[in-house]
């Protein structure tokens, strides 16, 4: 596929240069440039340099919580060679004309690939900017522009030391023309990548001044929740509204029945349960309607079904054999006897989770005459769009949608189901604007859930003691994974004579609609490092010698995916975060130490936890992390990706889980589904490796699945016992 | 429904509002300062936190007809000009991911640094625990607490 970029430049009114760029991986191999924008002021994805100096940069990716503008924006200030601190970051209104493509220039934020995608087109749009500013100087100066230099927000003459500043040069900059080709900084130079940044947008946050979608208010407008069926997959049969009609402010109640049901989306199909929405001049009011709503559920085929049945559907079809979605060596190694001394099995679940984002959905729609206009917080504002026109027949040039960050969006902002409820709830309360907010217990009971996964494992040892196969099957509740995945061998790259992988899916019988949440099916997946654990015990060999036993230096592996996995580099990550975390020290009774180590993309990660464990109580003393993520762009955001990652899945571990009776999820709010505190929170230690890659890999996902494999792992260390399950139950641990 | 006068950093405001509306809708909705989050609705993750008199409190779980003549304080009215310690502490120290939490994290910070400007470590802890954080950031929020803890104490 060939690369091209696109870059746009126009004069601001009232002085200034303005440069929009996007790239385009064209499609079908076809090199047809994208058409250039009409209206310019609308462009979706632009710098803006002030006369003043000020430097404005919107930004179209996704702010969550992952820090993406504060390390776009240090890509772009290295080439621009601009001055960090007047740098502003902004969100603008989307333009579907100019991004649709998915990837580099697109809207669509998740899978930790923004940076790798951003990566060269933020540098060349620096560049370019930079180019400008350079020629516009030399002009004034009636020298060649190779005469000069730009450094801190200045053009400077090599020769005289004369040097204007980047706000005198703007206007000048955008009568120029586009240069064809611009040089880019040598990576040995860069002195804004790799300096640990403070966030773009913590002022804004530590003042409240930050908004969010929650946070939007527009003129005439009205709130409205949505009281949602209880059950997945079932359906509103009746209700009675005249009560929550009796409640002061609430001004309309009726079924959201029509934009309900399983949305067969061929890239991520997702679901909307049918239900009774109640608007009103406020939100409490809403609330109080919904409260004394009578509904009348047709509960379907999941009323008496519970999560703990369909564990068990999950176990005895693992334990069937199916075809291998791909393997290495021979497919049937594990039971060949003529090799086989010794087996090895073990089930392990990592089930459905919630999102818990702090910041509960939300959406702002207001359907007219004219279009829709929408106010929301996406990772895909691209499939809001797509969706609104397939289900409203809004042209998608008339729906706009205002971008704001998130409190969180962990996979489930992925999802356009906000959108389309708030916008079918505009039109019916009379295409009058309204915000519609989903309860922290809307978010519990009713809400998408991350994917389930149960793995069955089968190891066998030869003669020598060898490990001669590796068997491998995964429940899958997900589709989509296959598509940009296509996961053909386990996630690992220990050197096994035989690998078998099959899978096997389960969407039909799930009891909540799957979906992506972050480290996506990694967390399955990586459950391997535990099996892997129980082989390195079985042998008596030390986990970490065990494993760096199975690795080659330069050993390349290709399991399926986007990257050819390196071993050398999973080598590198495990010895450092053993050197770091003191692997091997004596530790006293009742502590243990485990590791986990695992590619992720095309970064790697290894986990080192250190825990007690003592009267049925587990703690998680101390977790150090290696990482090498390519070339790093800002530590302190990568540092904070790490150690959150990492709170991400000790809540799973303690807390995580679905738990559903008669069809409902019985948790209702964090008092039951609980979220890791700071009295729970390890101390931590994160540790990037110098990597001599010149470009950068995900971070914002990588630690996120190998936190429990460390720490069942480190239980086992210190227990001797094999916890197999998610959330960990603290009796099963005894005491020592 | 009544009408209740209230004061928010400092100014007065009339709402007529049900009279168990939570403080917490109060103020987003009818005051407008959106900076105090909502999360939970049920005083279990600290998002909405003001200060009524000082006191760090969660508004979400306080009806308006209960609150008196206590003065609130949102995180818009912790210092006029943001530079509140802890809100310099928040930036040097690169705290926030997401930062939806974070306006709670601070008012509750707050609250404990007025009674105790020079917390030990487990009294960060025990004050800090019931805020929840999805992104992860209790480590740097410690450590941030204690970084204000001492820019208060050399400013006097």
């Amino acid at each position: 596929m060939k690369r091209r970029h696109f870059i746009y430049t126009t004069a601001l009114a009232g002085g200034g240069l303005m440069l929009s760029f996007q790239a385009s991986i064209s499609r079908a191999g076809s090199t047809m440039p994208l058409p250039a924008a009409e209206g310019v002021e609308e462009l979706g994805d632009f710098i803006k340099i002030m006369p003043n100096g000020d430097i404005m940069f919107q930004v179209i990716k996704h702010e969550m919580g992952q820090g993406v503008s504060t390390s776009m924006a240090q890509i772009l200030v290295e080439e621009l060679c601009a001055d960090w601190e007047k740098v502003k970051v902004d969100f603008p209104l989307i333009n579907m004309a100019r991004y649709e493509n998915q990837k580099n220039g697109g809207y669509g934020t998740g899978g930790s690939c923004t940076l790798t995608y951003a990566w060269d087109l933020m540098r060349t749009a620096g560049a370019t900017a930079r180019q400008m500013l350079i020629e516009a100087a030399a002009a004034q100066w009636n020298i060649a522009s190779t005469e000069c230099y730009a450094h801190n927000h200045y053009v400077i003459d090599k020769r005289s030391k004369k040097k204007l500043y980047f706000g005198e040069l703007a206007s000048l900059a955008a009568k120029r023309s586009i240069p064809q080709q611009v040089k880019l900084k040598d990576t040995g130079d860069f002195t804004v990548i790799g300096k640990g940044k403070s966030a773009k947008l913590v002022p804004l946050m530590v003042t409240g001044k930050l908004k969010y979608g929650l946070d939007t208010q527009v003129p005439g407008m009205l709130y409205a929740v949505i009281a949602r069926c209880p059950v997945f997959k079932g359906k509103l049969r009746k209700f009675d509204a005249s009560k929550a009609l009796g409640v002061k402010g609430v001004k309309k109640v009726f079924s959201t029945a029509p934009i309900g049901g399983l949305q067969l989306h061929a890239y991520l199909p997702y679901d909307i349960r049918a239900g009774v929405a109640v608007v009103a001049d406020s939100f409490w009011a809403a609330q109080k309607g919904r409260e004394a709503l009578i509904i009348d559920w047709d509960e379907g085929q999941n009323a008496q079904s519970a999560s703990e049945d369909f564990e068990k559907l999950a176990q005895q079809r693992a334990m069937r054999r199916t075809d291998p979605t791909g393997f290495i060596g021979d497919e049937n190694a594990i039971s060949d006897l003529a090799h086989v001394r010794k087996t090895l099995h073990a089930s392990y679940v990592f089930p459905h989770q919630v999102h818990s984002c702090m910041e509960p959905l939300n959406c702002t729609a207001h359907m007219h005459a004219d279009g829709c206009d929408i106010w929301t917080g996406s990772q895909a504002p691209n499939l809001i769009v797509d969706e609104m026109e397939r289900v409203f027949r809004i042209p998608k040039e008339k729906i706009k949608v205002q971008l704001f960050p998130s409190g969180g969006g962990f996979g489930r902002r992925v999802y356009p189901d906000m959108a389309l409820e708030a916008a079918y709830i505009s039109r019916e309360a009379g295409n009058l604007p309204v915000k519609m907010m989903w309860t922290r217990e809307d978010d519990q009971q009713c809400n998408l859930a991350h994917l389930f996964q149960h793995m069955e494992y089968q190891a066998a040892l030869d003669m020598n003691d060898k490990l001669y196969a590796w068997y491998e099957k995964e429940m899958v509740t997900y589709t989509w994974a296959a598509k940009y995945a296509d996961p053909q061998l386990p996630s690992m790259l220990y050197d096994i004579p035989n690998i078998r992988l099959d899978t096997e899916n389960m969407i039909e019988d799930e009891l909540v609609h799957s979906s992506a949440w972050r480290g996506v099916v990694c967390h399955g997946k990586f459950l391997s490092e535990c099996f892997i654990d129980e082989i390195a015990a079985r042998l008596k060999v030390d986990p970490v010698a065990f494993r760096l036993s199975m690795l080659k230096e330069g050993r390349d592996v290709f399991v399926g995916g986007e990257y050819v996995l390196s071993s050398s580099r999973l080598i590198k990550v495990i010895k450092l975060v053993t050197a770091k975390a003191g692997w091997g020290k004596s530790l006293p009774l009742g502590k243990g130490m485990g590791i986990a180590a695992a590619p992720y993309g095309n970064s790697f990660c290894a986990v080192v936890a250190e825990v007690s464990v003592a009267s049925q109580k587990l703690k998680v003393d101390k977790i150090t992390i290696a990482v090498d993520c390519g070339k790093l762009v800002n530590p302190s955001g990568a540092s904070n990706q790490i150690v959150g990652g990492i709170v991400w899945g000790l809540t799973a571990l303690f807390y995580g889980g679905l738990p559903i009776r008669n069809g409902r999820a019985i948790q209702k709010n964090f008092h039951e589904n609980k979220l890791l505190r700071m009295d729970e929170c390890p101390s931590m230690e994160v540790h990037f490796v110098d990597s001599q890659d010149e470009r950068p890999w995900g971070i914002g996902e990588i630690s996120s699945p190998l936190g429990v494999p460390a720490v069942l792992n480190a239980i086992f260390a210190a227990t001797g016992k094999r916890i197999r399950k998610v959330p960990i139950v603290l009796e099963e641990l005894g005491g020592v | 429904m009544a009408t209740f006068h209230l004061s928010v950093n400092g100014k007065s405001f009339s709402v007529e509002v049900d009279t168990q509306m939570p403080l917490l809708w109060v103020i987003r909705d009818f005051v407008g300062l959106t900076g105090t989050k909502y999360g939970c609705g049920m005083a279990q993750c600290g998002a909405c936190t003001v200060h009524l008199d000082g006191k760090a409190v969660r508004s979400c779980s306080i009806p308006i007809s209960t609150l008196g003549n206590k003065k609130v304080t949102t995180i818009e009215g912790l210092s006029p000009d943001g530079q509140h310690p802890l809100q310099l502490a928040w930036e040097e120290m690169d705290v926030p991911q997401c930062g939806y939490c974070q306006t709670g994290q601070i008012m509750n910070a707050a609250a404990l640094l007025s009674e105790k400007p020079n917390p030990a470590d487990e009294e960060i802890i025990a004050a800090m625990s019931g805020n929840l954080c999805r992104c992860g950031t209790y480590p740097r929020i410690k450590e941030a607490i204690k970084k204000a803890a001492s820019i208060k104490n050399k400013k006097g």
